[in-house]
């Protein structure tokens, strides 16, 4: 087990350098070595320092900490921080160099003080760890200025890695202060171009994201959270509005190419970093001309997405190189060990467009006005064919799925349209705003209850789906209390329609067996990973249960894996964060023919296992200005047959500089000492 | 409103009100280094940190919106400490090369260093010294002395749209420059010199010019282009050495290159210092005053006497004051008894505003131009913004970003505005009245436009919907869906501005482009109350003025006709002014041809490099007997005259202009004419009492040349509207909504197959600058510009000569490669006059039709 030796992280104080006895036991959420095989020997960042080696130099640690801020990060717009950070990163070079007295560590506390009145965070933050070093290192400080040098100690290599709460919690990584920034500045363009680094379907995730980086905006802390995702559209929408012709420009085109399975936010993403590189990339994608975006397209209805502004993202990606090859299902049109032959490196990315079964009486009885899942359902109406509903429908499921499914059936003419789902409305996984939103626009629900028979008349159409009550029973291993049918509840929910959507599945029957391509039990694509563990020896996972650092190559060389179909059943932004990697280790393997992961990849890593949001952090900051709202339209007529236009209507630029102006930009650095 | 304490002083402020502006109503100032009221906030320097209870940080006032109920303590201890330490940072590194810094005396940090008793520091650094930059034109930034309050990039971006300059580099590093660190290569406008708060962006014409504080700063009104912006002369020894503008003032501080840099024009070493005659051998030889005046005066009363008064004809002056303009009419009217005066206006600005005076009751703009800041929809025709009007500029840049408002650009050219729009419409030249045409039948389609309620409505619908978007298309190469897209912008229901350029108003459809715009703005409601109003541009500063002044052969001042006013002037001026209207422009110089005028009195213009078919006018002009020209410059025109008389700037004289948004605005001389340069008021009042036949002196004093300006014109009031001005205009509009009919014709097809058009760029302002040293260094040479297309086509790079011909004449000129001009499209800058493109012209109108091939 690997021993912290000091520590300040979290403003607690471990000291375990002189202790006689036992240590105090400590662990951190870290990994005893980078990358599974580099020890980490300390830690230093926003919350303080930790070290997990008695012979760190810390005064050169924090020399190169302090260093790196000030010329790599700094961006020397506010007086603290451009000057108090210059100050201090010559003050401790002085150290080293034996030149400073002792009494010039007495301005470390000094400017600690001062810089709480920087700008923003990232300099402020760094004079924590700074201050924690030398108020506990002092002697190691003063011994460089006495004995003209540190003899005891190893050298390091340092890797850093600059973050925010909110680009940490983004599977994307998207630099979220920087965007935020410049819509603040009215720069618009540098906005988009900020987002386009790490996500190009800004229109998309401007729209229908879960944003998680809102969960971990620090704003929250003093009053709502900043407005990420809005901002992001409202970026996105300034380009199209403004006819601006995108600025990006491919580098020279390179021989080897990449074939790529499915046009979805993953296939999509992966496909435009590595065209940006000169790779030629195809993708090959079962649905027609029209209906690219994977998920995106047939799962999210056009009154949340509206097609064009999906097809500009998409046009826009096929600008810089990209080829999508529509009508081709890999596996029938062409097998998949074609394509690896076809191509240099293969990149799957099929999606999860399988509907799970619901395990409900007469589910398989072919009953007319029984529609085997929610994601056809939607997938039929907006390609615009015939869904087999009726005029009364009945959907099963409390996901964002089951939402659209609802919604969409008002809009695909419903009389009745409603949602059955075991749990309360609280507990439900979809979004509240599409809760909300369904509810406006007069979708009916029953909470806590379970469907469990499907009726039908004697011509074999539906006419009602039994239901019983739930009753809430003991905590289950999600420590949710688990829903129990009530004995004599039963009641019939008159209906012509029942649609399950209750969860997405992947159809990887494309993936030969002989490929070598391993399968989880969840259907997921397996890929490699770094052997990540904690000081108890255990491996570290992400919140999917996945290994949490994960190269993404298949155990079939030059074949990748990634979105719904590697990670589980996840997010647009989850997917291309996770083909925006794949799509970097796809161009090292080409390159290279080595397929790792960089420094900054294993860091985000680390980061997002570590957590960078502490929701209990008291930030101080006058609360005078409040979240805006964007416009929507309101009233049932949104939802009336054949009305698909977008309800949320964003923000105007005006509006959306003074959300900006909101932002705390709390940038900080960490760095590892190895 | 939001109630909040404040040093224990309650006050109420509207909701968003900064802590800092609340308390500047209180009286309680705040320090601050970036804080700037036209931009947005930037909480850069940290100097105006306030305590707010409850919150355990000190938080910015200049950015921290007031919060109901919360008390702010402006100062304590604990807060002039942090101000005091964070200034001591400031000033790490900071040169002490004050006693040469071009700021000192009027430095920011200076001022607050030593407001806040900073002296001492205990804080120092490694002393790294960053590069200057002398290698930009105009301008020169030393980085050492940035504080990096971000000013000069929020003006460059928020008020210029330019975004030429941007913190670049890191930490201690950070600084401003150009993006991609090349010399600077912007508009020039020197605003960032004007908000920098310390020496380091600097004027390079003024540096070493003197300190700060040994100019006298004399308020005036700007002299170059018609957006009349309100400017500080500093003036020392009798020279003007800088131009600066409050931010306070009407154009919140913002000028153009033309109005910080232009001044130079004034101190140029070719200015007229002396009179000059023309003797035997042809040449001009310097003359005392009372002989040039007698040489002038005598010959002007030698062809009265044996011709009369219409045998002598005058050419009014966009560029000089209104009581100028008023006294030159009233000499030729009074004195000399010719109703023949005409102006460069002739040539579009006056057609154009007599179509909008029968349309709407007024010529002009509808509003003020700051209206336009309050706009949801603006409509640019035909112009090249901040090449012919920057003010206008600048307060559609407001608009858009600011407020929102959708921008929709239509002509025939790219501008530097076209990244804001939301729509371009971009026509071929030539088809302007087509494209107004197209949007007005696009606009009556969409449901918003329909609502109007204008007389001949019906007619303009009829013949709308005897124009089909085929047709349009052909002439155009607009389709219908842009002009529907294009329509459905500028149909949201708010107030909607319209502007319009030199591209309508001297298009070859000029009836039809102009009147098209006119109803555009009805139709749209932008001169309706609740509109943002109607805007012609033009490129002087005085043109509107002029007019208004009655220097046109058809009104006398104030627009009144010879039926019903001709008496109440001729008794005011105790004489008997003709009564029939005079010749225009075109037939002045036809009168000269056929002997029926003698002899031209210019004032401040160069009729030789504006009227088209320059030999024809040559020869017009050499046939005279006695040609008289003021000017402050030896132009071409002057080069022909008998008799040349020296005259004085804008900035050596007292008087009005009036802006193309009709504000009247006053000024007093800054300096006193150069060497023995008069003003042409001097001029015309002395030329009156030798010229008129009772001998009566013009003028008794200002007040009563303005007092005998509001009495007979009924036009301009006596009383003052606004600050530093003593006439405001009255609005006598009848308020008329009439639209017109539009029945664009078809141009008549040419061989030759490149459309010219000459105009306005944005680093000169007419050929006034092409005498400014400072502009000439940004913009030097006249050239022609070209579409990266045409010249591989024949063959040309940047900095080739083009021969260009038309049926008129041909020139040869520098090429110029341009990558936003349409190919079959050239441009020539109208400023340079060694480019003579009045000979290629047969009419003002554009574009005109030329062959061009590699020279």
């Amino acid at each position: 087990m690997a021993q912290v030796v000091f520590s300040t992280w979290g403003g607690i104080t471990v000291d375990n350098r002189n202790v006689s006895g036992e240590p105090k036991a400590v662990s951190y959420r870290l990994p005893v070595a980078f990358d599974g095989e580099r020890p980490l020997r300390a830690f230093m960042g926003w919350d303080g320092i930790i070290l997990f080696s008695n012979d760190v130099d810390v005064p050169a640690m924090t020399a190169e900490y302090m260093k790196r801020v000030q010329t790599l990060y700094c961006c020397g717009k506010c007086t603290p921080g451009k000057k108090g950070t210059k100050v201090l990163m010559d003050l401790f070079q002085n150290v080293l160099d034996g030149t400073a007295a002792e009494a010039d560590l007495d301005a470390v506390e000094d400017l600690a003080e001062l810089l709480k009145n920087c700008k923003c965070t990232l300099c402020q933050s760094a004079t924590i760890p700074v201050f924690d070093a030398v108020k506990h290192y002092r002697d190691d400080f003063i011994a460089y200025l006495t004995n003209n040098g540190h003899p005891r100690v190893q050298p390091a290599s340092y890797i850093h890695k600059i973050t925010a709460p909110c680009m940490d919690k983004c599977p994307s990584h998207i630099d979220i202060p920087k965007y935020i920034e410049a819509i603040k500045n009215y720069q618009f363009d540098l906005s988009l171009e900020t987002i386009r680094e790490n996500m190009p379907l800004a229109a998309v995730c401007g729209r229908v994201c879960p944003h998680p980086c809102e969960t971990a905006c620090r704003r929250k802390n003093v009053d709502e959270a900043v407005s990420i995702m809005l901002l992001k559209r409202t970026a996105s929408d300034y380009e199209r509005t403004h006819n601006v012709k995108p600025p990006m420009v491919p580098k020279v085109r390179k021989s080897k190419s990449i074939g790529i399975v499915g046009a979805g936010p993953a296939g999509l993403a992966a496909a435009y970093y590595l065209a940006l590189e000169g790779y030629p990339c195809t993708i090959y994608e079962t649905l027609p001309e029209g209906y690219g975006g994977g998920m995106v397209a047939v799962g999210i209805p056009a009154y949340r997405m509206p097609r064009p502004i999906l097809q500009r993202d998409i046009d826009i990606i096929q600008s810089v190189g990209v080829e999508i090859v529509y009508n081709c299902r890999v596996g029938s049109d062409i097998t998949l060990p074609e394509l690896k032959k076809k191509h240099d490196a293969v990149f799957i990315a099929p999606g999860a467009h399988s509907s799970k079964p619901m395990g409900v009486d007469g589910e398989d009885n072919g009953y007319k006005g029984f529609l085997s899942g929610g994601i056809y359902f939607l997938r039929d109406a907006y390609l615009g064919k015939p869904t087999g509903m009726g005029k009364k429908v009945v959907v099963v499921g409390g996901g964002n799925t089951a939402i659209d499914c609802v919604r969409v059936a008002l809009r695909e003419g419903a009389e009745m349209s409603c949602l059955v789902y075991r749990r309360s409305r609280n507990e439900m996984p979809a979004d509240v705003w599409e809760v909300d939103g369904a509810d406006e626009e007069g979708v009916k629900f029953e909470f806590q209850v379970l469907p469990t028979k499907i009726i039908a008349n004697e011509q074999n159409e539906i006419t009602g789906v039994e239901c019983v009550r739930m009753a809430l029973g003991e905590p289950d291993a999600s420590g949710r209390r688990r829903p129990e049918p009530m004995p004599g509840s039963e009641f019939v929910i008159e209906c012509d329609t029942v649609i399950p959507a209750i969860g997405q599945d992947m159809d990887l029957s494309f993936i030969p067996h002989d490929m070598g391509i391993d399968i989880t039990k969840w259907n997921t694509v397996v890929t490699k990973y770094l052997p990540l563990k904690d000081s108890a020896g255990k491996d570290l996972k992400d919140g999917m249960g996945n290994p949490l650092s994960r190269t993404l190559m298949t155990d079939c060389d030059g074949v990748f894996a990634g979105g719904d179909a590697e990670i589980g059943p996840l997010t647009v932004v989850a997917c291309v964060g996770n083909a925006h990697r794949a799509a970097n280790v796809i161009q090292r393997y080409l390159e290279e023919g080595k397929t790792y992961l960089s420094d900054q990849d294993i860091f985000d890593d680390l980061l997002s296992y570590l957590g960078v949001y502490d929701k209990n952090e008291s930030v101080s900051w006058l609360d005078s200005a409040a979240r805006a709202h964007q416009v929507e339209i309101h009233g049932k007529e949104r939802a009336a047959k054949g009305n698909y236009n977008e309800v949320e209507l964003g923000f105007s630029d005006s509006k959306a500089q003074k959300e900006a102006d909101r932002c705390l930009r709390c940038y900080r650095m960490a760095m590892v000492a190895l | 409103m939001v109630s909040l304490t404040i040093d224990g002083k309650v006050i109420q402020v509207p909701k968003g009100t900064t802590i800092l502006t609340a308390a500047a109503e209180l009286g309680i100032k705040i320090p601050t280094l970036c804080w700037l009221k036209k931009v947005s906030t930037t909480g850069a320097c940290r100097v105006c940190v306030v305590k707010v209870e409850g919150v355990e940080r000190l938080m910015t006032a200049c950015n921290t919106p007031v919060k109901d109920g919360i008390t702010v303590i402006t100062t304590s201890p604990e807060i002039e400490s942090v101000r005091k330490k964070t200034l001591e940072l400031m000033l790490v590194n900071h040169p002490l090369d004050c006693p040469v810094c071009d700021a000192a005396g009027e430095c920011n940090l200076q001022d607050t260093c030593y407001e806040l008793k900073v002296d001492k520091n205990s804080y120092n650094a490694g002393l790294e010294r960053l590069p200057i930059r002398y290698d930009w034109k105009l301008l020169e930034s030393d980085p050492n002395r940035c504080i990096l309050c971000e000013k000069c990039v929020k003006v460059c971006r928020e008020v210029v749209g330019r975004e030429a300059i941007e913190t670049v580099d890191r930490g201690e590093c950070a600084i401003i420059d150009t993006i991609n660190r090349e010399p600077l290569d912007c508009d020039f406008c020197g605003n960032c010199v004007g908000v920098c708060p310390t020496g380091t962006l600097i004027s390079k014409p003024f540096k070493f010019k003197g300190r700060p504080w040994t100019f006298d700063v004399r308020e005036s009104i700007c002299a170059f282009c018609s957006s009349g912006c309100q400017i500080g002369y500093h003036v020392k020894d009798n020279r003007v050495e800088r131009v600066t503008s409050s931010d306070d003032g009407f154009n919140k501080g913002n000028l153009c290159i033309n109005g910080r840099f232009g001044y130079s024009a004034f101190n140029s070493s070719e200015r007229l210092k002396s009179p000059l005659i023309k003797n035997g051998s042809g040449s001009l030889n310097k003359a005392a005053w009372d002989q040039a005046l007698e040489v002038a005066a005598a010959g002007f009363k030698k062809i009265v006497a044996e011709s009369g008064g219409s045998a002598i004809a005058g050419i009014a002056s966009p560029r000089v004051t209104n009581e100028e303009n008023y006294l030159f009419q009233k000499f030729m009217r009074g004195a000399i008894g010719s109703n023949s005066i005409d102006s460069e206006a002739r040539l579009g600005y006056l057609p154009a505003q007599e179509i909008q005076w029968k349309m709407l009751g007024y010529s002009g703009g509808t509003f003020s131009m700051d209206m336009i800041e309050k706009a949801t929809a603006i409509i640019v025709i035909g112009s090249d913004l901040k090449a012919e009007s920057p003010g206008f500029a600048y307060r559609v840049i407001q608009a858009v970003t600011k407020n929102d408002a959708k921008l929709l650009l239509a002509g025939s050219r790219a501008t530097s505005m076209d990244k804001f729009s939301n729509a371009s419409l971009r026509c071929r030249p030539g088809s302007e009245s087509w494209l107004v045409a197209g949007l007005n039948k696009a606009l009556l389609a969409s449901d918003n436009g329909k609502t109007a309620q204008v007389t001949g409505f019906d007619a303009l619908k009829s013949s709308l919907d005897a124009l089909s978007f085929e047709t349009i298309f052909t002439q155009t190469g607009i389709t219908e869906t842009s002009f529907t897209d294009a329509a459905a912008l500028i149909c949201t229901g708010g107030k909607t501005a319209v502007i319009y350029g030199a591209e309508i108003i001297r298009s070859v459809d000029a009836q039809n482009a102009v009147a098209g715009t006119i109803d555009l703005a009805l139709l749209t409601g932008a001169t309706s109350e609740s509109g943002a109003g109607i805007y012609p541009l033009d490129e002087k500063n005085n043109t509107q003025g002029m007019l208004d002044m009655g220097c046109c052969p058809e009104y006398l001042p104030g627009y009144r006709i010879f039926e019903h006013a001709a008496a109440a002037f001729s008794s005011a001026w105790n004489t008997n002014i003709p009564t029939a209207a005079g010749k225009n422009l075109f037939q002045i110089i036809e009168g000269i041809e056929k002997g029926e005028i003698r002899s031209l009195y210019v004032m401040g213009s160069d009729p030789l490099n504006f009227i088209p078919n320059r030999s024809r006018v040559l020869k017009a002009l050499q046939k005279l007997e006695l040609l008289v020209v003021q000017d402050l410059f030896l132009t071409d025109t002057a080069k022909l005259a008998h008799v040349v008389l020296p005259a004085a700037t804008g900035a050596e004289k007292s008087g009005s202009f009036t802006s193309v948004d009709n504000r009247v605005q006053c000024f007093a001389a800054a300096v006193k004419p150069v060497a023995e340069a008069r003003t042409d008021a001097d001029i015309l009042s002395r030329l009156y009492s030798m010229v008129s036949k009772n001998g009566a002196s013009v003028i008794e004093s200002t007040e009563a040349l303005q007092h005998e300006i509001t009495t007979l014109s009924g036009l301009y009031s006596e009383s003052c509207n606004h600050t530093g001005c003593k006439m405001g205009r009255v609005k006598n509009r009848t308020e008329t909504s009439v639209s017109l009919p539009l029945t664009p014709i078809v141009p008549a097809t040419t061989s030759r197959r490149f459309a010219l058009t000459v105009g306005a760029t944005q680093h000169h302002n007419g050929s006034m600058t092409t005498w400014s040293e400072n502009n000439m260094t940004v913009d030097g040479e006249a050239y022609i510009a070209i579409s990266n297309e045409d010249a591989a086509v024949i063959n040309v790079v940047s900095g080739d000569i083009i021969a260009i011909t038309s049926d008129s004449g041909s020139i040869s000129i520098k090429a110029k490669l341009s990558g936003t001009l349409q190919a079959g499209a050239i441009f020539i800058p109208a400023h340079f006059t060694d480019s003579s493109t009045t000979a290629l012209m047969t009419s003002p109108s554009f574009p005109v039709y030329v062959s061009i091939e590699k020279a």
